[in-house]
């Protein structure tokens, strides 16, 4: 038995040895623990936005932008862009000597090819549908120069076409995509990128590796860079106590206890806007919502410094304006007024209530699901319906998954129901992109607003060449979808991201879905 | 027994075919994939594409013959989600969630017939009964919550273990205990009883008048005759680990069956959904037939088809 014992002793004490915490992790190696990989695919065409995480280290998009969502001349394979005068040609021109991860040199066939892929029927990246209705043609005068023909002259193709959205303008090589089809690609992917593809093991990490020497940011700091999916945020917040994470996104709540502990806490401001909308019916508005006292009045009764505080911890700040993504504001010049602001009044939303013939209250169905990225979606739910009690509103909950309400929302089955998403924030013409899928009639399926007046300053948006009219049209957009109460807007969410206490400085910017940890390898 | 072994698998197959018919109808009975998989702002010609591109848009009969026609030779299509063959997906996960079952059951073994026995033999005693808490903890403490204890203290404040991943042997060693430690009560209980029932039998007691050691008398005439239970419930309960362990593979990001069966659920991706379910129910059906089979070795009085 006393053998035994020691066996047992001796096996504990050699596990322990060999699960000893990696602090002493070479510096060269860097690890990003996150809580979703979305779809894991490594094709840039299977899926948009929320696999840039890791594939904008491996592949250049045409046009770079700065962590802070700017286009750049310095970030992108394409050093400059200019539009013809009928705005209805853009002509890119490239970075000479850029060299995929196969060796082979980057030419302007692979930027034709990369778009061509990025619009066809196989793709369902974010934006592929509108540059499918905007794209004519593509031609390549020079290796170095590829011009983009467009059926509508338009100012946005540059940035559909950058690192600020999804991941259409990501540059793939199209001579070893040819040669080896989409699947080895998919499973192999090769890019311009500074780091390249090593392994992935799909439900666990994916891991790349450092070239020499990248165009961009030249020898990276670290060799190797692993992305690591651990879904529970317990185990992260281990992982990162034990040194075996570098950086981890967690939750609001968990902020303060890490702080305390040391570990430096970067914020995404504002990475989201939580906002609530009542699906349409198959003609539009449907009563008691289609008056738009009523609307206000639903809007009045929510009180969103509590749901800041309580909720989100604190970390979340009043929203003003439905679908209003404030990195947008900044860029059409379009200013919040201390009138526009929701104040919680109950009083004065009872009051519109009974001027709207509603004194005794309502019915109203209100979805309650959880989203990526937003796990207090049912805790938010609950609170809305039970400020909308207050004013004799009756809320009922409907518990389901998002693919179930979403269904409910595009074939209008529950008009006038109440849902709601965590819209990632964007500048000017992602915001643009949202509304005119969701604040404009004529894309049917998505549509949340319904109104005339607003469908018509999207469409005018689209073709306005000059930027001075188009940040007018803006403004004015977003003046009226909070005049009108088009949306429950409710709160804007930070997203706190924990770094190891070793780390250094890092900006994890404000690009939707993107954390630039290739910044972070740069020397 | 060849009589039996050959029926046994003709009813497998069965009830395999019946399974997929089942499991194809309700995949779909949850909703459109596509809403998982288009981004929010696709139009109604993006669903469109989205649906000619990956066969949705064929019949159901026409879906389901394909299916089954393909899984018969290992092809389970490809994964709606991932866009990759979904048999790629099985192999690489299956064999983590088998090495995490092995490890657990091992787990479970250790502790269940040391506690088993000494809960017999010492039966009505202080180590019946601290045996028998035990054990009922390790099944009536919620596998999360016991998952998040040990991730939180045991890996994460006294940095003893590694909190997630299937890097080394040391990785195991926390899931396999919080999923070994689950089993343990179900099969100490069963060997518990049936040790007394042993130990109370005519050819035990011979075996004593005789002057057998009693050690041997207990580990080997009496603990063989009390395993049957045992080895059954441990083969089911090897096939539930190897195919339901969510929860534990979840908290401690071990790349296994479970999570691709959870993933493959919540984002609607048929393709995975079948292959999952079909895989687990022919494991299932395979270890009972195998346990079947072990009855007949440790007890040669068992005789089947007679």
């Amino acid at each position: 038995m006393k053998t035994t014992t020691r066996i047992i002793m001796l096996s504990l004490l050699a596990l322990a040895a060999a699960a000893s915490p990696a602090r002493a992790q070479s510096k060269s190696e860097l690890t990003v623990a996150l809580s979703s990989f979305s779809a894991e695919t490594l094709d840039p065409a299977l899926q948009g936005h929320n696999v840039k995480y890791y594939l904008s280290l491996m592949f250049d998009y045409l046009v770079g932008v700065t962590p802070d969502g700017q286009p750049s001349q310095a970030g992108g394979l394409a050093t400059k862009w200019e539009p013809s005068a009928d705005h209805k040609r853009w002509t890119f021109h490239l970075r000479k000597g850029v060299k995929f991860h196969d060796g082979t040199e980057m030419t302007s066939e692979d930027v034709k090819f990369s778009l061509q892929r990025a619009t066809s029927k196989r793709s369902t990246t974010g934006y592929a549908g509108p540059l499918r209705t905007l794209i004519a043609d593509i031609e390549t005068p020079a290796p170095d120069r590829v011009v983009i023909v467009l059926k509508e002259p338009t100012l946005i193709i540059p940035t559909y076409l950058s690192r600020s959205l999804s991941t259409e303008g990501m540059v793939l090589p199209k001579k070893y995509i040819e040669a080896n089809g989409d699947d080895v690609f998919a499973r192999k992917p090769v890019g311009t990128g500074p780091y390249k593809f090593v392994e992935q093991a799909v439900g666990s990490h994916i891991k790349l590796t450092a070239v020499d020497n990248h165009w961009r940011i030249g020898v990276p700091k670290y060799k190797n860079v692993t992305f690591r999916l651990v879904s529970e945020e317990t185990t992260r917040i281990a992982l990162l106590r034990r040194g075996e994470v570098d950086v981890a996104d967690i939750s609001r709540e968990r902020v303060k206890e890490l702080e305390k502990e040391g570990f430096p806490i970067h914020m995404r401001k504002e990475e989201a806007i939580i906002h609530a909308w009542w699906i349409l019916g198959p003609e539009g508005r449907t009563p008691p919502t289609k008056d738009k006292r009523v609307r206000e009045a639903l809007n009045l009764a929510i009180d969103r410094n509590e749901i800041a505080q309580s909720i989100f911890g604190g970390y979340a700040e009043p929203a003003v304006i439905p679908m209003g993504l404030t990195w947008a504001f900044k860029d059409v010049g379009f200013k919040v007024t201390p009138d526009m602001v929701y104040a919680y009044d109950p009083a004065r939303a009872k009051k519109l209530l009974a001027e709207a013939g509603l004194a005794s209250g309502f019915t109203l169905d209100v979805y309650a699901f959880q989203l990526p990225g937003f796990a207090e979606g049912k805790a938010f739910a609950e609170a809305i319906a039970g400020y909308w009690e207050k004013i004799g509103v009756k809320s009922k909950l409907i518990p389901v998954d998002y693919p179930a309400f979403r269904k409910m929302w595009v074939d209008r089955k529950a008009p006038g129901a109440v849902g709601y998403y965590n819209i990632a924030n964007r500048d000017w013409i992602g915001a643009y992109a949202l509304l005119e899928k969701q604040g404009y009639t004529p894309s049917k399926l998505n549509d949340t607003v319904n109104d005339p007046e607003i469908d018509g300053m999207i469409a005018q948006v689209m073709r306005q060449t000059d930027r001075e009219k188009i940040n007018a049209l803006m403004r004015n957009i977003f003046t009226r979808l909070r005049s009108e109460h088009h949306g429950l807007p409710v709160v804007y969410v930070h997203s706190p991201y924990a770094t190891s206490k070793t780390l250094g400085k890092y900006n994890p910017g404000t690009v939707m879905y993107d954390l630039f940890i290739d910044e972070l390898a740069r020397r | 027994m060849l009589r039996f072994v050959v029926f046994r698998l003709l009813q497998s197959l069965v009830a395999l075919a019946i399974l997929s018919v089942v499991v194809f109808i309700l995949a779909r009975a949850t909703g459109d994939p596509l809403h998982m998989i288009l981004p929010m702002n696709a139009s109604e010609e993006d669903y469109a594409n989205a649906r000619q591109y990956l066969g949705l848009d064929r019949p159901y009969v026409e879906q389901y013959l394909s299916f089954v026609g393909r899984a018969v030779i290992g092809d389970f299509g490809n994964s709606i989600r991932a866009r990759r063959p979904v048999i790629e997906l099985l192999q690489a996960r299956l064999p983590y969630s088998l090495k995490l079952a092995a490890f657990a059951m091992v787990v479970s073994l250790a502790l269940a017939f040391p506690l088993g026995v000494m809960a017999a033999v010492h039966k009505g005693t202080g180590v019946d009964r601290a045996a028998q808490i035990v054990a009922i903890l390790g099944q009536s403490l919620p596998t999360f919550w016991v998952s998040i204890v040990l991730v939180e203290f045991v890996a994460g404040r006294l940095q003893w273990l590694p909190a997630g991943g299937a890097d080394s042997l040391a990785s195991y060693v926390l899931p396999g205990f919080t999923l070994g430690w689950f089993v343990v009560a179900g099969m100490m209980r069963l060997l518990r009883s049936g040790m007394l029932e042993v130990l109370d039998s005519e050819y035990v007691k011979l075996a004593r008048l005789k002057g057998v050691a009693e050690h041997r008398v207990v580990w080997v005439h009496a603990l063989k005759n009390a395993l049957i239970p045992v080895v059954t419930f441990a083969g089911i309960y090897f096939a539930i680990l190897v195919t339901t362990a969510i929860v534990v593979e979840t908290v401690f990001a071990w790349p296994g069956l479970g999570r691709l069966a959870y993933d493959g659920i919540t984002s609607r991706d048929f393709p995975v959904i079948q292959a999952v379910v079909l895989t687990t129910a022919a494991i299932v059906a395979a270890v009972n037939l195998g346990v079947d089979c072990l009855y007949a070795l440790i007890d040669p009085r068992i005789r089947y088809g007679r």
